[in-house]
């Protein structure tokens, strides 16, 4: 029979094989076996089982159709690993928060050995994760370290010297205490007011305790407002580490506030604190923390239960340093050190302050030397055909350089203007050839030397040429023209009149054909003449008007001759007596004779050679000859 | 035993919706208004009480923008409800209101909040109908005409505001 059991638990147990149905002859066996154990003394075999029989299928469908489903589903679960680690993905959390403490004794060394195998790869991992945490935290502490050093050497020095800090000396050597530490025990004096206990994530209170004699406003308005104030200087200043304020100073008050994961403690402190006063604020602030972390972390508003709280807090707000009752003492030792300090310092402090005159004399003369070296060199660079191209001071001297057109304005001539000692200046001047149209001016006029009846001047970018002037000179004027470097101002002559072509030409001509003929030693006019003298007053009358008004300026000359009877001196007296008598009857008939000179030319210049009659009587005359300015 | 609570509750809605002196005639206040131009909140308490619990508002009062994407949204960090004033003699403050709303919705889930529809004293200005009114509360929201000039519905306001959060 037990073997029977046991085969049937075997059955049982076997993995179901559904595609092959229900296996009848293990069916049969099992039900003789009923049989058997109802009436032991049954002896039935099972014969002609038949191996399949769709009916019983049917059955099977109809009591456990239900379950098979289910079954195939969990097992489409069980066996697919993904749906698997979903599903128990699913469930991990919940049973993990509600498990008790033995999951986490299980995990705990599971846990423990990942991560030591993590650090041991790759120990960057670790310093990665707790690089924002820690650093922040090393950077504040060091911080408040240096704070306090630079506090306790601040206050050391103010008192060392004082009689009352040589008792702090002799109480230092007394305790066995550092001489800092006894001078901040009596110097810093403070007291902490109120103290907020406020909720990092609402901004509401949890719990605010006062020193006995603080008054303030509604502490729920306040804890709200200070922890608006943390929101808006982490908004405004991005860039300030997300720690938010730290110490707000409003004259002899200091908020100091610890921030906390949970909380953030917050003190109202007045008069002047040590820095390690933030060490014990922060100690308090971890205790509650370690205390009440999950009352702290599910904070809802209601404060109720933080009753403990306050013990902690009114820790905080019984710290203070109430100032010594002792008498201040006066420094005699200081007074007497500080004299005799004061006596040498202040002989050394004279003699410098006497250097640092003088310096500062020195430093406004160079100011003021240099303004007026700024100003010439502006000067320069505002003349024309001058170009500055370095200018430097320093150390008392100056230098330029730069290049000059030789018609510019002398540099040197400009600073003397300027006021600038010659001898501290270096100039170096580069010659060149400037294009400024009034330096072109220039130029074409000391190579042209153009005669009076010709105005040269600048005319929009070019040289404009007006009047009158002799065809060679305009000749010589266009070669000049062309020769001019291109792009520059150009020589517009176009507006030149040629002499050569005008009426000036023609009177001048018709002028020197006449000649007044004389008698012989006669030193007036023959008779006859006076037709020839009228006609020539009319055109010298003609010429003097033409050429005023053509601007040209003209030069008669009146030559007197004789013949060649008669002594050399007297000849020569006689035709300059010729010429000065023709002179006045000009006058007489209202010519100007400003213009005209007279010439004695003896028998030197003879009409005619010849000793005859004829050829005396043609020489003995007064010849003229114009000169028209301009004119070779 | 009286239990006492305090919540945090922002103030919110468009520029010039009267939000300000709906809180100063009805809140204890100790900060004077130009907070709201440099630290861009004011804080006020309003106390409420419910039965045997003393419910205490605190409520923080954010600076009007019409521009709702320049919203501070760090100072609704833990509030337990808000309290959404639009303007009911401009519907475009409406609209504002509701898009405070979305807003706040997506950043931090959905918060007990009361619409107030306010400065309904301006009777010949009103421009929000019936039907809109309606519509509003159709969909579940505490929503009121109120005015902060004859006090229409502001102790309501509170006093609802406080028994949602309060829980």
């Amino acid at each position: 029979m037990s073997t029977s059991a046991a085969t049937t638990l075997e059955w049982l147990l076997r993995p179901s094989s559904s595609e092959a149905g229900i296996d009848r002859e293990t069916l049969a066996g099992l039900l003789v076996e009923l049989a058997r154990s109802v009436e032991p003394e049954a002896v039935v075999e099972p014969i002609d089982v038949r191996p399949v029989d769709p009916r019983l299928e049917q059955l099977r469908t109809l009591l456990v159709g239900q379950e098979i489903e289910v079954l195939a589903r969990l097992r489409t679960v069980v066996e697919d690993p993904e749906q698997l680690a979903e599903a128990v993905g699913r469930v991990l959390p919940t049973a993990i928060a509600s498990s008790d403490a033995r999951l986490g004794q299980v995990l705990a060394p599971a846990l423990e050995k990942a991560t030591q195998r993590s650090i041991r790869n790759d120990p960057r991992t670790l310093i990665n994760i707790l690089h924002p945490l820690i650093v922040p935290a090393i950077r504040k502490s060091i911080g408040e370290a240096i704070d306090n050093t630079f506090q306790s050497l601040n206050e050391s020095l103010k008192h060392s010297l004082t009689w009352h800090g040589l008792k702090w000396r002799l109480e230092a050597w007394r305790t066995g205490k550092s001489f800092a530490e006894v001078v901040l025990k009596h110097t810093l004096v403070y007291q902490v007011e109120h103290v907020f206990l406020i909720h990092q994530r609402t901004g509401l209170l949890i719990a605010h305790v006062a020193a006995e004699d603080a008054a303030s406003q509604d502490p729920l308005l306040v804890s709200s407002m200070l922890s608006a104030i943390q929101d808006f200087v982490k908004d405004s200043f991005k860039g300030a580490d997300q720690q938010g304020v730290d110490t707000l100073r409003l004259g002899d008050f200091r908020l100091w506030c610890e921030a906390g994961p949970f909380a953030m403690l917050v003190a109202v402190i007045r008069g002047n604190p040590p820095e390690d006063l933030h060490e014990k604020l922060r100690d308090v602030l971890t205790r509650i923390h370690t205390d009440r972390r999950q009352a702290l972390e599910s904070f809802d508003g209601n404060s109720a239960d933080f009753a403990d709280v306050e013990a902690h807090l009114s820790e905080c707000a019984a710290l203070r340093q109430r100032s010594s009752r002792s008498r201040k003492g006066f420094p005699w030792l200081a007074a007497l050190l500080g004299l005799a300090l004061l006596a040498g310092a202040g002989v050394l402090g004279f003699k410098w302050w006497q250097q640092e005159q003088i310096r500062a004399a020195q430093a406004r003369v160079w100011a003021a030397e240099q303004l007026v070296w700024t100003e010439y060199v502006d000067k320069l660079r505002a003349q024309p055909g001058i170009v500055v191209t370095q200018s430097v001071a320093s150390n008392g001297m100056f230098e330029v350089a730069g290049l000059r057109d030789p018609l510019a304005a002398d540099p040197q001539r400009l600073l003397r203007d300027a006021g600038v000692d010659p001898k501290r200046v270096t100039s170096h001047w580069q010659p060149y050839i400037s294009l400024d149209p009034q330096f072109v001016l220039e130029r074409i006029r000391a190579t042209l030397d153009p005669p009076k009846a010709v105005t040269l001047a600048i005319g929009g970018d070019n040289i404009l040429a007006t009047g009158t002037a002799s065809h060679a000179w305009l000749q010589r004027a266009r070669s000049v023209a062309q020769t001019l470097p291109a792009g520059g101002p150009a020589l517009d002559l176009s507006a030149v009149q040629d002499l050569g072509e005008g009426p000036l030409i023609k009177l001048r001509d018709e002028i020197e054909a006449k000649e007044i003929h004389f008698e012989v030693n006669g030193s007036l006019p023959a008779a006859g003449q006076d037709a020839v003298l009228d006609q020539l007053a009319a055109e010298l009358k003609e010429l003097a008007a033409t050429s005023a008004a053509m601007r040209v300026g003209t030069r008669v000359t009146l030559t007197g001759h004789s013949d060649d009877t008669g002594p050399g001196t007297l000849n020569l007296s006689l035709s300059l007596a010729r010429a000065g008598a023709v002179l006045a009857l000009l006058k007489k008939r209202g010519v100007d004779t400003a213009p005209i000179s007279l010439h004695g030319a003896g028998p030197l210049d003879p009409l005619e050679a010849g000793v005859t009659d004829a050829a005396r009587l043609a020489n003995r005359r007064v010849s003229l000859s114009v000169t028209l300015d301009g004119q070779p | 035993m009286t239990l006492t609570l305090q919540r945090k509750i922002c103030v919110l809605g468009g520029f010039s919706v009267g939000k300000t002196s709906l809180v100063r005639r009805y809140v204890e206040s100790i900060f004077s208004e130009t907070y709201l131009t440099t630290v861009g909140v004011k804080i006020d308490k309003k106390t409420v009480e419910l039965g045997d619990r003393i419910v205490h508002l605190i409520l923080w009062d954010v600076a009007g923008e019409d521009d709702i994407s320049s919203l501070r949204m760090s100072y609704l960090r833990g509030s337990a409800g808000y309290l959404l004033v639009a303007d009911g003699t401009r519907p475009s403050t409406l609209e504002v209101a509701l898009s405070i709303r979305q807003r706040v919705e997506a950043e931090f889930g959905a918060l007990p909040f009361s619409l107030l529809l306010n400065k309904h004293d301006l009777k010949e200005q009103w421009a929000i109908g019936d039907a809109e009114f309606e519509a509003l509360r159709q969909k579940g929201w505490w929503v009121r005409s109120s005015s902060a000039r004859t006090g229409e519905n502001v102790e309501d306001a509170f006093t609802d505001l406080a028994a949602r959060v309060a829980g």
